[in-house]
C-alpha cells in the first residue's frame, strides 16, 4: 500500500463519520489550543522583555552596599552596612577601560520625613533623584518625565530641584500659569533630624512634572550631591560618604563580556551585584517553568483526548468487523489492516491539532487586544505583542498532535490486525 | 498433468465448549490446471472447509494442501496472505463488497495491497468488469446493483490480481435460479477462455451440472 493509497484510504473512512470524526478530535483541539496559547505568550513575553532589556543594555551592572541579617530587633532601624560602595570604588571603576560610565546613586535617609517648603506652606513629599537620563542606564523601562513647565535637573548639577504637580497642587497651586510663574524661584526641602534638629536646605526650582518614570509621583527630585548633603546632616556625619558609601552604584561596561568579568570582580570584594543579564536569566527561567506548569495543563487535556480517539477507534474496529475479514480474504496483511487504523487514528490527532493551532492563534491574537485595550485604559504607557506563535510553535503542535493521535490508535489497530478472517467475515 | 491444488489427508477439529468437532476427516484432493471442479454435500458435510483450507483463510488441523507447489499448512501469517493476495480469488454466497466503494473500486482494491499504482489498477479493474458485462456500471454502488450484477463484480474482483484458482462459496446461493445460471454460465466461459482453475462448492446438483468433476463429500470425507 502506497502513503498515497494510505492517506486516501483513510480520509476517504474518516469522512464518512464526519460528526464523530470531529467529535473525536476536539479533545485534542482543547489540549493543542491550551499549549499554543500558553506557549506563544511565554515567548512573546520573553520576546518583550529581552526587547527591553537589550536595548536598556546587557552591559549595565547594578551594585548595592552589602547590609547586615535583620533581627526582629533591628528590622525598623537603618540596617548596617558591612560593605560599602566608598568614593574610591567609584573612581576605579570610573578608570578602567572596559567602563563606559559609571553613576553612584543616593536615596534620600531611610525613615525620614521630608517637607517640601514653597513659600509658607509645607507639603510631605518623597524626594529622590532621576532615574532618567540620556543614557538610559538604570531602568530598561523608564520613560522620559513629562514636563508641564521649565526644564528638567541638569546632570550633575547642585541645587536644584524639579518638584511634580502633584505636590504643588497640595500646596494650593492649581494651574500651568502659576507653575510659570513659580519657576526659578526659591524653595526649600525641610527635615527633622532624629535627634530633634530641624534644617532648611534651600533650592532652586527650575521644573514642575506631571509624571515621572511613567507614573504620577508625588515628590520632589534633586541632584547626587544634593542628596548627599541631606544624608550628612540627617546622620551628622560631615564625611557620610566617605563612612558609607552610596546607596547604589551603575555601572556601564563596554560588552556583555566586560560586564560578567565586572560582576565577578565585584563579588569577590563581597559585594552583591546585579546585572540585567543576571535578571533577564532570572526572568526567563521563571518563564519557562511558568510555562511548563500552564502547558501541563494542556497536556493533561491531551491524555484525556487520547482516550477519546481510542476509544472511537475501537468502536469503529467492531462496526467494521465484517469490512476488515473482506480485506483479509481478498490480500490485507495483519500490517496493512493495522496502517490503516492507525492513519485514521492519527488524522483525528492532527484534525484536532490543526483546529487547535488556530484557535490558540486567533485566542492569543483576542486577548492581546484585551491586554492593550486595559492598558490604554489604565493610561500606562506600554506596548507590545505578548502572544506570538512561531513557526517551529506551530510544527510542534501539529506533530505532537499527530502523535498523541497515533499512540491512541495503536492498541485498536492491534485488536484489528489480530481478527481471524474466518470470523470475521462471518459477523453481522 | 499440471496439478494447481493438492490436498492430502486434511483433517480440521473444532472445539465447542467442552467437545470437539471433526468437520473434515482426511480429505484428498487434487486439482489440474483449468479443471472446472464442484464440491458437492449436503450441509455440515466439509466443503467450505476444504474450500478455506485452500483459500488460506484456515489451517488445517493435520495434513496438508499444496498451491503451485507452496505448502500452506504449516506456514506462517505471511506466507498466507501473500497466497490470499495472488494465487487465490474469493467469491463469496454473500458477495461481500465494500459497499461504500464503487464497482470499480472493489474490484480494484485487491491491488491495492500489492502495491499496484491507482492508475494501472483502474486500468485493470475496469478491463475485468467489461469481460463481466458490467461496463455501464463501474460507478454505481453495490446497494445501486442487482444480486447477480453485485456477483459478477465479485467475480471480476477475485480475478483482478491474476489469481492460480478462483475459489466460489455457493455462489448462486443468494440469487434467484436464472441469475444462478447466468452466474455459473459466466464461470464456465472463464474457465474455458483463460483456463481459469475453478473450484465451487455448492449443495445444489443444478449448479454443480456445470462443472468439469464433481467430488462428493459427506461427514468430512470424500465419497466420491
Amino acid at each position: 500500500m502506497t502513503l498515497k493509497d494510505l492517506a486516501k484510504t483513510s480520509l476517504a473512512n474518516l469522512g464518512r463519520h464526519k460528526v464523530r470524526t470531529v467529535l473525536s478530535a476536539v479533545g485534542v483541539t482543547v489540549g493543542i489550543l491550551t499549549i499554543v496559547t500558553m506557549v506563544s505568550l511565554g515567548i512573546g513575553v520573553q520576546q518583550e522583555i529581552n526587547r527591553a532589556f537589550r536595548s536598556a543594555g546587557l552591559e549595565t551592572v547594578e551594585v548595592r552596599p552589602v547590609v547586615e541579617e535583620r533581627t526582629a530587633f533591628t528590622q525598623f532601624i537603618q540596617p548596617r552596612r558591612e560593605v560599602i560602595i566608598a568614593p574610591a570604588l567609584v573612581e576605579e571603576m570610573r578608570a578602567r577601560d572596559d567602563v563606559i560610565e559609571v553613576r553612584p546613586r543616593e536615596f534620600a535617609p531611610w525613615g525620614a520625613h521630608i517637607y517640601l517648603k514653597v513659600g509658607a506652606e509645607m507639603v510631605e513629599a518623597r524626594v529622590g533623584e532621576p532615574v532618567w537620563w540620556d543614557d538610559r542606564m538604570s531602568d530598561p523601562f523608564a520613560k522620559p518625565p513629562e514636563l508641564v513647565a521649565g526644564e528638567d535637573l541638569a546632570k550633575g548639577v547642585q541645587g536644584e530641584i524639579v518638584v511634580s504637580a502633584r505636590a504643588l497642587e497640595k500646596l494650593g497651586y492649581q494651574d500651568q500659569g502659576t507653575y510659570e510663574d513659580l519657576i526659578g524661584r526659591e524653595v526649600a526641602l525641610v527635615i527633622k533630624a532624629p535627634r530633634g534638629d530641624v534644617q532648611e536646605f534651600p533650592l532652586c526650582l527650575v521644573g514642575v512634572v506631571e509624571t515621572y518614570h511613567g507614573t504620577s509621583y508625588y515628590g520632589a527630585y534633586v541632584g547626587l550631591d544634593d542628596l548627599v548633603a541631606l544624608n550628612a546632616w540627617y546622620f551628622d556625619d560631615p564625611d557620610f560618604v566617605e563612612h558609607e558609601g552610596y546607596d547604589s552604584l551603575m555601572i556601564k561596561a563596554t560588552s556583555l563580556n566586560d560586564a560578567v568579568q565586572i560582576v565577578e570582580l565585584l563579588e569577590e570584594r563581597g559585594f552583591q551585584v546585579q546585572s540585567l543579564k543576571t535578571t533577564l536569566d532570572t526572568i526567563n527561567k521563571a518563564m519557562t517553568i511558568l510555562q511548563t506548569m500552564l502547558g501541563s495543563i494542556g497536556g493533561l487535556a491531551l491524555f484525556v483526548a487520547s482516550i477519546g480517539i481510542a476509544n472511537t477507534m475501537v468502536m469503529a474496529v467492531y462496526e467494521r468487523t465484517r469490512e476488515i475479514g473482506i480485506l483479509k480474504a481478498i490480500g490485507a496483511s495483519p500490517g496493512d489492516i493495522r496502517l490503516l487504523f492507525v492513519a485514521e487514528a492519527a488524522l483525528i490527532g492532527l484534525l484536532g491539532g490543526v483546529i487547535g493551532t488556530v484557535g490558540g492563534w486567533l485566542l492569543g491574537l483576542g486577548l492581546n487586544e484585551g491586554i492593550l485595550a486595559y492598558l490604554d485604559w489604565q493610561e500606562i504607557p506600554m506596548t507590545g505583542t505578548f502572544f506570538v506563535v512561531t513557526g517551529w510553535l506551530v510544527a510542534l503542535a501539529l506533530a505532537f498532535a499527530t502523535v498523541v493521535g497515533l499512540l491512541a490508535g495503536l492498541y485498536p489497530a492491534a485488536r484489528a490486525a489480530r481478527l481471524d478472517p474466518l470470523e470475521a467475515l462471518r459477523y453481522e | 498433468m499440471d496439478v494447481v491444488v493438492r490436498a492430502v489427508g486434511l483433517t480440521r477439529r473444532y472445539k465447542m465448549g467442552d467437545t470437539f468437532v471433526d468437520a473434515l476427516r482426511g480429505v484428498d484432493l487434487s486439482i489440474a490446471r483449468g479443471e472446472f471442479v464442484a464440491l458437492v454435500g449436503p450441509s455440515g458435510s466439509g466443503k467450505s472447509t476444504v474450500l478455506n483450507l485452500i483459500g488460506g483463510l484456515d489451517r488445517p488441523t493435520s495434513g496438508d494442501v499444496w498451491i503451485n507447489g507452496t505448502e500452506l499448512g504449516n506456514s506462517d501469517e505471511r506466507t498466507l496472505t501473500r497466497h490470499r493476495r495472488s494465487s487465490v480469488g474469493f467469491v463469496f454466497q454473500s458477495f461481500n463488497l465494500l459497499p461504500r466503494l464503487t464497482a470499480e473500486e472493489n474490484v480494484a482494491l485487491p491491488l491495492m495491497f500489492s502495491g499496484v499504482p491507482e492508475k494501472e489498477r483502474l486500468t485493470r479493474a475496469r478491463a475485468l468488469l467489461e469481460r463481466v458485462g458490467l461496463g455501464p456500471r463501474l460507478a454505481h454502488r453495490p446497494t445501486q446493483l442487482s444480486g447477480g450484477e453485485q456477483q459478477r463484480v465479485a467475480i471480476a474482483r477475485a480475478l483482478v490480481a491474476r489469481p492460480a484458482i478462483l475459489l466460489a462459496d455457493e455462489p448462486t446461493g443468494n440469487l434467484d435460479t436464472v441469475t444462478g445460471a447466468d452466474i455459473m454460465g459466466l464461470l464456465q466461459e472463464l474457465n474455458q477462455e483463460r483456463t481459469l482453475t475453478l473450484l465451487t462448492v455448492t449443495h445444489d446438483p443444478e449448479v454443480a451440472a456445470f462443472a468439469d468433476r464433481v467430488v462428493r463429500l459427506r461427514d468430512g470425507q470424500v465419497i466420491s
